[in-house]
C-alpha cells in the first residue's frame, strides 16, 4: 500500500509538473488582467507542492506489513477484471468497424462467458437482447444515436 | 407566500402525466439500482444519463432526482435482508435492520424504513421550500469574489471531512481542477492543454469521468472481490406493527432535523446524518442496549436522516450552485448538459423549472413509498441476478452513456481509462469526491476569480475588502487548520463514534 501510494504520488506530481510547464507557454497576464495560464499555473504550482508533502508523508509511514493486500489485480478476480478491462478496450475499437450491434453483441457474449456463464441458449439471449434490443429501444425509443461503424450496421 | 404560488404552479406541472411517468421509472430504476450491491447512488445516477437525453430538461431533471432518491432508499433492502448495504449511507441500517431480519421482522424494517424515508423526505423538501428561495434572494447579492470564496469553502469543507487523508484530498481536489482547466479557456476562449486534439476542445466530459470513476470502478472492484450472495432472511410482512410505529415516531422526528441541518453543509456525505442520528437516538433512549440487537428505532432514525439528507442537500445546489457530494455533482452536470446552470439565478430566469422539480420531489417520495412498501419482494429477488448480468448490464449503459452525449469514442476511452485510475484510487485510498466536485467546479470557479481580478486590476486585496467572501475564505482555513493541528482528537472521536 505504502509503495503503491508513493508511486501514486509521483504519477500526480509529474502531472501537476507537465502542467505547469504548459501553463508557462500560455500567457499569465494580458492587458484586462490574469490570463488563460494563470490560474492552471497557480494550480499546478499548489498540486506540485502538495504532492512532495504527501510523498515526505507517506515515506515516514511505516512499511506495510506482509499481509497487505496487494493492489494489482491478481488469482481468479485478476482474470475477472482484465476481461472486463480488455473487451471494454476492444469493443471501443470494434465500434468503429463493425457498429454498436455487432460489437455490442460480441462484447456480451464474450463477457457473460468470461464470467461464468456456460448455458449458451442464455448467453446468446442475453447477447442478442443487450446489442439489438438496447440499439433498438435507445435510438427508436430515446432518439441517441449509436455508431452503424463502417458496415452500416 | 410568494414561495407557495411557485409551488402551486410546480405541482400542476409535476402532476401531468409525462412527468409522473418520469418520476416513477426513475424511483423504480433508482431502487433496483440501490439494491444492487456496490451501484451507489452517484455510480446509478451517471450510468442512467443516457436514459434521459431525449427528455426536455425538466423531465430529465426530474428523471435523474427520482433516480437519486430511489438509490439511496433502495441500499436499504440490501442492508436488512443480507447485511450488505447497496450504498454507503445504508451502513448503519445493517447493525439494527438485518438483526430484526435475523429475529423474523424483515417486513418491519423495510416498512418503517419507507415511512421514515418519505417523512424526512417530505419534511425536508417543505424546508427546503422555505429556505431555498431567500437563500437565493440572499445569493443575488453576490459579485464574483463572493461566488468564488463560496466555491472555495464547498471545496475546503469535502477536503476537511477527509479526515486524516487531508492531504491526499487536497491533492485531489488540485488534479479535479487541472482537468477542468482542459479546453476553451472560459473567459478569453484560447485552446488549453488540447494538444491539438478536436474532442478536447470542449474539455473532459463529465458524464464520461463520473461513468468511469463510479460505474466502471465499482464493477472493477466488486469482479476482483466476487463472492455468492444468499438472502438470509424470510419477508413474512410488509408493515410495522402500531407499536413499532409509535416506538419509531421520535426517531422519524430527530431523524428529520439531523438529517435536514446536515445536508445543508457542503461535504458532509450520507454516511455522517445517518451516523449521527443513530447515535442521538441511542443517547436519548431509555433501553440503549437494545441497539445494535434488532432495535426498530435504529433504522427509523437512519433511515429518516438519510432521506432528509438526500432532499436538503438540494438546497446548496438550486440556491448556490454548491454540488454538496459526488452524487449532487453528478446531477449538477445534469443540469449542465441540459443547458441549466444551478444557482441563484435559476429562481428567477426558470421558476417553471425549478419550482416543477421542487414539486416533483413531493411525487417522488409518495411513489417511493407507494412503490416500496408493496414490491419488497420483489426487489428483494433481483439479489440473485447473477454478476455476469448485472455487470454486463451496467458496462451497456456506461458505453451508451460516454458515447451518446456527444457521439464520441473518444469519451469512451476516457471512460475506460478513468474506471482504471478510480479502481486505483479506491484501492489506495485516495478520496475521490473532491476530483468530482472539482471537476464540475473548476471552470466557474476560475472565471469567477479572473472577473475578481479583472475588476480589482490584478490584486488580491479585494477579497480583504468584501467581508462576506473574507468569511467565505475563513471557514475552510479554521476547518483544514483544525483537522490539520488535532489529529488525534477526531480520530479517537471517530473510533469512540464505530464502536
Amino acid at each position: 500500500m505504502r509503495q503503491g501510494r508513493l508511486i501514486a504520488t509521483g504519477a500526480m506530481l509529474a502531472f501537476c509538473l507537465f502542467a505547469l510547464w504548459q501553463s508557462l507557454l500560455l500567457s499569465l497576464t494580458d492587458r484586462l488582467g490574469p490570463g488563460p495560464g494563470f490560474f492552471p499555473f497557480w494550480l499546478a504550482m499548489i498540486g506540485a507542492v502538495l504532492a512532495v508533502a504527501l510523498m515526505i508523508s507517506t515515506f515516514r509511514e511505516a512499511a506495510d506489513p506482509p499481509d497487505t493486500p496487494r493492489i494489482l489485480p491478481h488469482g481468479p478476480g485478476g482474470k475477472r477484471w482484465f476481461a472486463i478491462v480488455g473487451l471494454l478496450a476492444a469493443v471501443t475499437v470494434a465500434m468503429d468497424f463493425l457498429g454498436f450491434r455487432l460489437a455490442m453483441l460480441a462484447f456480451n457474449a464474450a463477457l457473460v462467458i468470461a464470467l461464468g456463464e456456460r448455458r449458451w441458449w442464455l448467453v446468446a439471449l442475453f447477447a442478442g437482447m443487450g446489442s439489438f434490443g438496447v440499439y433498438y429501444v435507445f435510438t427508436t425509443w430515446l432518439d441517441v444515436i449509436l455508431p452503424s461503424g463502417r458496415l452500416g450496421l | 407566500m410568494e414561495s407557495l404560488g411557485h409551488l402551486l404552479s410546480g405541482f400542476a406541472a409535476a402532476l401531468s402525466w409525462h412527468y409522473l411517468l418520469y418520476a416513477f421509472a426513475g424511483c423504480t430504476l433508482g431502487t433496483l439500482i440501490g439494491v444492487l450491491p456496490g451501484l451507489g447512488p452517484a455510480a446509478g445516477t451517471a450510468i442512467l444519463i443516457p436514459l434521459t437525453f431525449s427528455l426536455d430538461p425538466t423531465g430529465a431533471i426530474i428523471m435523474l432526482c427520482a433516480i437519486y432518491y430511489g438509490a439511496m432508499y433502495g441500499g436499504t433492502i440490501t442492508s436488512v435482508l443480507i447485511n450488505v448495504p447497496g450504498e454507503a449511507a445504508s451502513v448503519v441500517t445493517c447493525i439494527d435492520g438485518h438483526q430484526m431480519a435475523r429475529q423474523g421482522r424483515a417486513g418491519s424494517a423495510l416498512g418503517i424504513a419507507a415511512i421514515g424515508s418519505f417523512i424526512g423526505g417530505t419534511l425536508a423538501t417543505v424546508a427546503l421550500v422555505v429556505v431555498a428561495m431567500p437563500l437565493a434572494s440572499l445569493a443575488l447579492k453576490f459579485g464574483p469574489a463572493e461566488f468564488f470564496a463560496l466555491m472555495v469553502a464547498g471545496l475546503c469543507l469535502v477536503v476537511g471531512l477527509a479526515g486524516r487523508n487531508i492531504l491526499a484530498a487536497l491533492l485531489m481536489t488540485v488534479i479535479g481542477l487541472l482537468l477542468a482547466m482542459i479546453g476553451l479557456d472560459p473567459v478569453r476562449g484560447a485552446p488549453r492543454f488540447t494538444f491539438g486534439m478536436e474532442e478536447l476542445f470542449d474539455g473532459i466530459g463529465f458524464v464520461p469521468v463520473v461513468m468511469g470513476l463510479f460505474g466502471v470502478a465499482e464493477l472493477l472492484l466488486a469482479a476482483e472481490t466476487r463472492q455468492a450472495r444468499m438472502i438470509e432472511a424470510e419477508l413474512k410482512t410488509w408493515l410495522p406493527t402500531r407499536q413499532e410505529c409509535r416506538d419509531s415516531a421520535g426517531a422519524i422526528g430527530r431523524g428529520t432535523v439531523v438529517g435536514f441541518v446536515l445536508g445543508l453543509i457542503p461535504g458532509v456525505g450520507a454516511i455522517v446524518p445517518t451516523f449521527m442520528a443513530y447515535v442521538l437516538e441511542k443517547r436519548v433512549s431509555k433501553t440503549p442496549e437494545r441497539f445494535g440487537k434488532g432495535a426498530i428505532e435504529g433504522v427509523a432514525s437512519a433511515e429518516t436522516a438519510n432521506n432528509a439528507y438526500a432532499n436538503a442537500a438540494m438546497v446548496p445546489l438550486l440556491a448556490l450552485g454548491i454540488p454538496s457530494s459526488p452524487t449532487i455533482a453528478v446531477l449538477m452536470g445534469a443540469f449542465i448538459i441540459n443547458g441549466i446552470t444551478p444557482g441563484p439565478f435559476l429562481f428567477t430566469e426558470q421558476p417553471a423549472l425549478v419550482w416543477t422539480v421542487i414539486a416533483s420531489f413531493f411525487v417522488g417520495n409518495a411513489l417511493l413509498l407507494i412503490l416500496n412498501l408493496p414490491l419488497v419482494g420483489l426487489w428483494a429477488r433481483l439479489l440473485k441476478i447473477p454478476f455476469s448480468y448485472m455487470c454486463c448490464g451496467v458496462l451497456i449503459f456506461c458505453v451508451i452513456g460516454a458515447y451518446g452525449l456527444k457521439q464520441s469514442l473518444f469519451d469512451v476511452w476516457v471512460m475506460l481509462g478513468f474506471g482504471i485510475i478510480g479502481y486505483l484510487l479506491r484501492k489506495l485510498d485516495f478520496p475521490i469526491a473532491p476530483a468530482i466536485l472539482a471537476l464540475i467546479l473548476g471552470p466557474m470557479m476560475e472565471k469567477s476569480l479572473r472577473t475578481t481580478l479583472e475588476i480589482s486590476g490584478g490584486s488580491f486585496a479585494i477579497f480583504l475588502d468584501r467581508p462576506v467572501a473574507l468569511v467565505l475564505l475563513a471557514v475552510p482555513v479554521i476547518v483544514i487548520g483544525f483537522i490539520l493541528l488535532k489529529p488525534r482528537s477526531l480520530a479517537k472521536l471517530r473510533e469512540s463514534d464505530v464502536e
